[in-house]
């Protein structure tokens, strides 16, 4: 196998539904967004899901892989527990942060067992992990955040599939609609500076809020 | 001398309080402005413990080029409530940005309230709001933050212009919260259900503390506004209260209830409301 062969292979493993993180178990608010009548259909889904993509997720989590990606590839812990840090306490509520710090805790136990050096903070945020992993690995930044997005989007189209729910051609069109946003999202996310990363989206802090008390539910965020 | 001054420059003001704790009390024991930004002479409503204070800013609104920094610190075992007498309004710039940059530090057991009444951005209007909180070991803080985009008495919407919102809140050099927004007039984002759901008013109560019991977050979640959407979560060390809807007179009133359960509980006092809120 080449050299890029292999970073493919890595690449695929580590955005594969079958990482055993848990990432099946949480819905990031489109839960919560399903019992307010927000999403009803496939429509309502996709936009539900492309919005969250492009006022939260590309705008911080995307831009925070990357840098995360770039730390732990010059050897600088230090930043890296930065970002990481920062990730943290960018998430708006309760759920979203024991979301990614629970799949953190998971993937960065998992690691050592495939050779990937440990991570060593107090707590640790996926995109912290799995930037870890993919830098180790010699994955180039833009395909690590291209993978780290598809398995974002791949895990909202099977929540909508469940909470709405919706058939199977109808993920299969959601992804492929919202699949070709993510070049756009990998590319913006490469411009932004600093000061420009974001996460102001109220109606999904409020909603995952709500989540939380949700009476009943599937998902744990 | 100024020789060349663009006509887009606007006014720099600038507010430095310090809080101390002297015997039971809590004294204004430092204050410097510079520009129109002024606090008023503190008032002790609620007996010596804690000092009162209400943040001016006499122009009454804030232009596009103008630049207010304001910073208070509360010295180890003081309490200060910061508010303000009137909505904060920024008006529709020309084309030059303005800034507002608000800087806390809570030492070692001291409390700050910081509470203003809500802010109003013109339809327009270029803003840049930051807020940083720093807080030592064992300090309280609640504030919150009333963002109304356009003069909905008038039905304005914010069509054009921008709002870069800031806030922050560290620990001992670890951080709480972050939350960074920028907000364009227009934007589909305001209108999405995962942004402002076409509502004007969001709302952000955050009340940081060493610990907060699941008793004081099920009493917060039993109250709800009056109108629009509101809900409660809680992170470490940190009650967090969003709101959205239609108007701010409800984000304000459920935001003093919610208060007035978190101020005893975390505060270790009865909320007793600045009379200026009611005049």
């Amino acid at each position: 196998m080449s050299t890029r062969d292999l970073r493919l292979a890595r690449l695929l493993q580590l955005a594969s539904p079958a990482l055993p993180v848990g990432a099946f178990s949480y819905s990031q608010g489109l839960e919560a967004a399903v019992e307010a009548g927000v999403v009803r259909d496939a429509a309502s889904a996709a936009r539900w899901i492309g919005d969250v993509l492009e006022y939260s997720v590309a705008q911080m989590e995307a831009p925070v892989l990357l840098r995360l990606h770039a730390a732990w590839r010059k050897g600088d812990a230090a930043a890296a527990e930065r970002w990481n840090a920062l990730f943290l306490a960018s998430r708006e509520t309760a759920e979203l942060r024991a979301e990614t710090a629970q799949m953190g805790y998971s993937l960065a136990r998992l690691l050592p067992e495939l050779g990937v050096p440990s991570i060593g903070f107090e707590e640790v945020a996926f995109p912290a992990a799995f930037a870890r992993a993919a830098a180790h690995w010699g994955i180039e930044p833009a395909e690590a955040l291209t993978a780290y997005l598809w398995a974002w989007l791949e895990n909202q189209a099977m929540a909508a599939l469940k909470a709405v729910p919706l058939g199977q051609t109808e993920g299969q069109k959601i992804l492929l609609a919202l699949g070709a946003r993510i070049g756009g999202a990998v590319a913006r996310a490469a411009t932004l500076e600093d000061d420009e990363l974001c996460n102001f989206a109220p109606g999904l802090a409020l909603l995952s809020a709500r989540h939380e008390t949700q009476y009943s539910r599937l998902f744990r965020s | 001398m100024e020789l060349a001054e663009p006509l887009t420059t606007g006014w720099r003001a600038e507010l430095a309080l310090g809080f101390e704790r002297r015997g039971a009390r809590s004294v204004l024991a430092a204050r410097r402005h510079d520009g129109p930004l002024e606090v008023q002479k503190p008032l002790y409503p609620e007996g010596e413990g804690v000092c009162h204070a209400i943040v001016l800013h006499p122009p009454g609104g804030i232009a596009g080029g103008d630049e207010l920094e304001i910073s208070a610190r509360v010295g180890e075992g003081a309490h200060a409530l910061l508010t303000t007498p009137g909505a904060g309004k920024w008006y529709r710039s020309a084309g030059a940005w303005a800034r507002q940059s608000i800087g806390f530090e809570v030492a070692r057991g001291a409390c700050l309230e910081w509470l203003p009444q809500e802010t109003i951005v013109f339809d327009g209007a270029l803003a840049e709001m930051r807020t940083e909180v720093r807080l030592e070991r064992g300090a309280r803080f609640i504030g919150w933050e009333i963002l109304c985009l356009g003069r909905t008495g008038s039905g304005e919407r914010f069509a054009r212009g921008a709002c870069r919102l800031a806030t922050g809140i560290e620990r001992d050099g670890g951080m709480l919260w972050h939350e960074r927004g920028r907000i364009e007039g227009g934007s589909a984002m305001l209108d999405s259900p995962a942004g402002l759901g076409g509502q004007p008013v969001a709302g952000t109560l955050l009340a940081a503390a060493p610990s907060i019991d699941d008793s004081v977050l099920a009493a917060c979640r039993e109250l709800h506004p009056a109108a629009g959407e509101g809900a409660v979560t809680r992170l470490p060390g940190l009650l967090v209260a969003r709101y959205v809807g239609a108007s701010s007179e409800p984000a304000r009133n459920w935001f003093i209830a919610l208060w007035r359960v978190l101020r005893p509980a975390l505060l270790g006092r009865e909320a007793i409301e600045p009379r200026i809120w009611r005049t």
